[in-house]
């Protein structure tokens, strides 16, 4: 019960008049950034990160965490209405939501989409709420060697579970923590890769890297593949909402296995994307009316939406109680965590929790705010899309120009995210992982020191990575994490050998 | 314009040069392991050598991948919509920089909307002056932080 407690407590921190304003603001910001291509989750929060820099902890978080579900629902909309996935993770949608939308029913498919996706990021706060308990009880077995290993298994489940061929995973993160390197060591005060320019002892910092490859690189995408936004019609009938509603129950099947997938892969930093996709497959494969989807099918449409968000309000559990964030948008997150001053890991839950519950409670208020606000503003921003993109494509990006600017007030920075830009078009080009690359910017200073301060401890002894039995656990999971994308293609490669008829001479 | 494999080389050659530098930048300090754990340029130095080795593996299968390497990444249309875009950018930071963020902005967008998108000079104009003006009002006298200012701003003594 003392979870429950602290959550009642937690509501007494959210609502107060002040933070269900940020929520509301928060919420149609995010929306805002979802809708518009270009702008998506991680750059909106990475954008908004420097106003924060002020405001005390929880307000911020709030604010943030409410323009990720704003963004997430924006998302969807532009899926359904477009054809045109505001954000990666809402590509799954479009597959079924689009064709609904241009057979006349818009509505339901927003409906079914909203509704789903606030049930599927319900579901995971539930369980955030019912799995913090436990964390704390872990809080006091933490110490360097610990962390060490858990920021070791998240890579690793990267190159295991990740979307991108493992090799190219292996670079992205690679060159993250690279980056993560340039300036100052924390450990001994040396300059590391700085190569004597003034500008390289700051160190490169991770929002100006999300600006360039998350917005700036999006933009070169969306205008080199041309866009053309053609909508269904974008009205929205409180009749069909209401007849949806009461039909959603109906698919409690695909609404529950969507939120089981999508809770794994947040906690898990296998990210929404994936979680979609996956959700996708599954109905698909599993629906009795498997052969419909791709034609209009709603649980085509339920199944991403509640894996989505699922794994959106999820992949927060593992950024407050390890810092480990599970998806782009939650590293941002975790990024503005430490800049507030807050140290992320088990002990968080005992030293901040006023703001850890405040979080929490806000993410229930925060979803609830967002169903009921994105049906209501549906048209509106529907019709801000008929705006021609050569004005919101040029605006957009002195949007990210000017947000690289208030990072850190520093001219070089421009010119980074320009860099950025061309460099996160080249990758998803060519599916380099980005995902991992900001992850190991984030986190890549604060693994670098649990590594060098357990070696300390242990005088030099990697031995310490299995000296106590919870340690040796997870170090020996990554290991094998790490090891089975390899094996797999080596047996793959070995049975398409045996296969092979004889050479003929 | 462009093929997927010209595209992958590039791309590995970029990698390649930057784990060469992590390596270069590395070797500058202790790259070793001490009595107390690993020294400042123990991971710089290694993460360069993965990043080398990875970009020659990557540059050898992309060299073997055959007909996908040979398809279009980029046909010469979008590349020229691609550059369209991106030279006016590398010209919008180049100018921000002397300038300061407001001319540079109003610059930028009075130049895109008119040349580019071939938008009539009212809508031209209210974008081009309406962006920069919310800018002021929102970092400036909202949320108070300061952007990137020039000549412009000091000699209206707005800096």
């Amino acid at each position: 019960m003392a979870n429950f407690d602290a959550l009642m407590h937690g509501f007494a921190v959210a609502l107060t008049v002040h933070h269900v304003t940020l929520m509301v603001l928060g919420v149609l910001l995010g929306i805002l950034v979802g809708v518009l291509p270009g702008l998506g989750a991680p750059n909106g929060v990475t954008l908004l990160l420097p106003i924060t820099f002020s405001m005390d902890p929880v307000s911020a978080i709030i604010l943030l965490t409410s323009t990720y579900w704003g963004a997430l629902f924006g998302g969807s909309t532009t899926s359904i209405l477009f054809n045109i996935p505001g954000e990666p993770s809402s590509v799954a949608t479009t597959f079924d939501g689009y064709p609904m939308a241009r057979d006349g029913r818009a509505t339901e498919a927003l409906t079914f989409a909203f509704m789903s996706a606030g049930f599927g990021a319900l579901l995971g706060v539930v369980v955030i709420t019912l799995l913090s308990g436990f964390v704390t009880g872990f809080a006091l077995r933490f110490g360097p060697a610990e962390y060490f290993s858990v920021y070791l298994l998240a890579f690793c489940s990267f190159i295991a579970f990740g979307s991108g061929p493992p090799l190219k995973t292996i670079v992205s993160i690679a060159l993250g923590f690279s980056f993560a390197t340039v300036g100052m060591d924390s450990v001994s005060g040396a300059m590391r890769l700085t190569f004597d320019f003034n500008d390289m002892i700051r160190g490169i910092s991770f929002l100006v890297v999300v600006i360039g490859l998350f917005g700036i690189g999006e933009m070169l995408l969306t205008l080199e593949e041309g866009v053309s936004f053609k909508s269904a019609d974008a009205r929205i009938r409180p009749r069909a909402v209401l007849s949806a509603i009461a039909r959603l129950p109906r698919y409690w099947v695909t609404m529950l296995r969507g939120s089981a997938v999508g809770i794994w892969m947040g906690i898990t930093p296998g990210g929404p994307t994936a979680a979609s996709f996956m959700s996708y497959g599954l109905a698909k494969r599993m629906s009795k009316r498997g052969a419909h989807f791709g034609k209009g099918e709603p649980e085509g449409v339920i199944a991403p939406e509640t894996a989505d968000h699922a794994a959106g309000t999820a992949a927060m559990l593992p950024m407050l109680a390890l810092g480990i964030p599970g998806s782009a948008t939650a590293a941002v997150m975790l990024g503005g965590l430490m800049i507030w001053g807050l140290n992320p890991g088990p002990m968080l839950f005992i030293e901040r929790a006023d703001f850890v519950w405040g979080m929490i409670a806000s993410m229930y208020l925060g979803n609830v705010i967002g169903v009921i606000l994105v049906l209501a503003t549906v048209p509106l921003f529907a019709a801000m899309l008929s705006i021609p993109f050569t004005i919101i494509g040029p605006v957009i990006v002195t949007v990210c120009i000017v947000g690289a600017w208030t990072v850190a007030g520093a001219p070089f920075d421009l010119w980074l995210a320009v860099v950025f830009g061309l460099a996160g078009w080249a990758m998803k080009k060519l599916d380099y992982p980005i995902a991992p690359l900001i992850l190991a910017m984030v986190i890549g200073d604060r693994a670098e020191d649990a590594f060098r301060q357990s070696m300390i401890m242990s005088h030099g002894s990697i031995t310490v990575l299995w000296s106590k039995p919870l340690v040796g656990t997870i170090s020996t999971l990554a290991l094998v994490l790490l090891a089975s994308p390899f094996i797999a293609a080596l047996r793959r490669s070995l049975r398409a050998r045996e296969q092979l008829p004889p050479a003929q001479e | 314009m462009l093929s997927r494999m010209q595209l992958e080389l590039a791309a590995v050659a970029v990698v390649f040069v930057l784990g060469s530098l992590a390596v270069i930048g590395a070797l500058e300090h202790e790259i070793g392991w001490a009595s107390d754990g690993p020294q400042a340029g123990y991971f710089p130095f290694r993460l360069g050598i993965i990043l080398i080795v990875a970009s020659l593996v990557i540059g050898a299968q992309a060299l073997a991948s055959g007909a996908r390497g040979r398809e279009l990444v980029l046909s010469r249309e979008s590349g020229r919509r691609m550059i369209g875009f991106f030279l006016p950018l590398v010209g919008y930071v180049a100018i921000a920089q002397v300038l300061g963020l407001y001319v540079a902005t109003a610059l930028y967008l009075g130049f895109v909307l008119r040349a580019m998108g071939r938008h009539g000079w009212q809508a031209t104009a209210g974008v081009a002056l309406g962006v920069p003006l919310a800018s002021w009002m929102l970092f400036e006298v909202w949320f108070t932080v300061p952007l990137l200012k020039g000549p412009l701003e000091r000699w209206l003594g707005l800096a």
